[in-house]
């Protein structure tokens, strides 16, 4: 408890100025967590492999299998032409995402400066971007330029005059515009509140003498690594793969009305 | 009154407000769970998962405020 109370609040991150500008800039304890994320993601998954038996398939392969099955099945209904990419896309997201918040409950906020990867908000903008482009360019191949452009005119309210759907310009646009943030947001949001929280728990718990520091704190710290930690960045890695999934299903909707004649 | 009160009543505000909004989504969507596990009881384990999932969304929205909110206070108290 005496060793977390002397940590800084989890606001601010440390940046390594390049020295080329306001963007030019770098956190680098979100690169070193993100790094160890995803040299574990990659360790476990080429273990994973590794492992792959047809004829005597274990407990691990199992559930891996089962995972894999469960995103194939979402994006079969989803975006049922698009499943080459989509599925190795939102897989890799979903565990990587997992790992990275699971990491958490390794101590790694002890090490100084260093925080889990996704409480910096770079870090999970940079997968919804990514995110992003990838459904754009999705709907441009699917539809062509032309077809792409008049989706944000003809796109959303069906069966409406060509003024009235013209007025609907700005809101199809911000519609697209809107979802890499809330993507982004809605993860950072809840990594970086959970780390808070603990922060906020040893802050007024470690205050109190001797009961507050020996037993209630590390108690409560312990529940709600637990819940936050276990179960919100379960959920939370699993919405963000799935709305993958549902952006890349949104963004074929309406295509086989139009081209059903 | 200084800024870092009135950082603090904001974020009062803000928390506040969040947390209506989460509870009453939350509320929604356990009705609806409730509604369709007592129609199709068979019907109960993908229900749950898909609960769940709600659930994570409509709580982000208040995680969001809450991160926000604590970013503010800490940003404008330093």
């Amino acid at each position: 408890m005496i060793v977390f109370a002397q940590e800084p609040a989890p606001v601010s991150h440390p940046t390594v100025d390049l020295g080329c500008g306001y963007w030019c800039t770098i956190n680098y304890d979100s690169v070193i967590s993100s790094f160890l994320a995803i040299a574990i993601t990659i360790a476990f998954a080429i273990f994973v492999a590794r492992q792959l038996d047809t004829t005597k398939p274990g407990r691990l392969q199992g559930i891996i299998e089962w995972l894999f099955g469960y995103v194939q099945r979402n994006a079969r209904e989803n975006a049922p032409d698009a499943t080459s990419f989509v599925v190795p896309l939102a897989a890799t997201i979903g565990i990587y995402i997992l790992v990275a918040n699971w990491l958490d409950f390794l101590p790694i906020t002890l090490i100084a400066n260093l925080h889990p990867a996704n409480t910096d908000l770079n870090q999970t903008l940079a997968m919804a971007i990514v995110v992003f482009v990838l459904v754009q360019w999705y709907n441009i191949r699917l539809r062509g330029w032309n077809g792409y452009f008049t989706y944000f005119v003809g796109g959303r309210p069906h069966g409406m005059s060509l003024p009235w759907r013209i007025g609907f310009i700005p809101l199809n646009l911000i519609e697209e515009i809107v979802k890499p943030v809330t993507l982004s947001m809605r993860l950072f949001g809840n990594l970086f509140a959970g780390l808070l929280m603990g922060y906020v728990i040893v802050l007024i718990l470690g205050n109190i003498p001797l009961v507050g520091s020996w037993l209630l704190g590390p108690i409560f710290l312990a529940l709600w690594k637990l819940f936050d930690v276990g179960f919100i960045g379960l959920i939370q890695a699993l919405i963000f793969m799935l709305l993958t999934i549902i952006y890349f299903g949104l963004a074929r909707e309406g295509f086989e009305a139009e081209h059903a004649h | 009154m200084d800024h870092f009160a009135a950082a603090m009543i904001a974020f009062g505000i803000a928390l506040g407000g969040g947390a209506i909004g989460a509870a009453i989504g939350d509320g929604l969507a356990g009705n609806a769970t409730i509604n369709g596990v007592a129609r199709q009881p068979e019907a109960r384990g993908t229900l749950q998962g898909i609960m769940f999932i709600i659930i994570g969304l409509c709580e982000a929205m208040y995680f969001i405020n809450v991160a926000f909110g604590a970013l503010f206070v800490f940003a404008i108290g330093k």
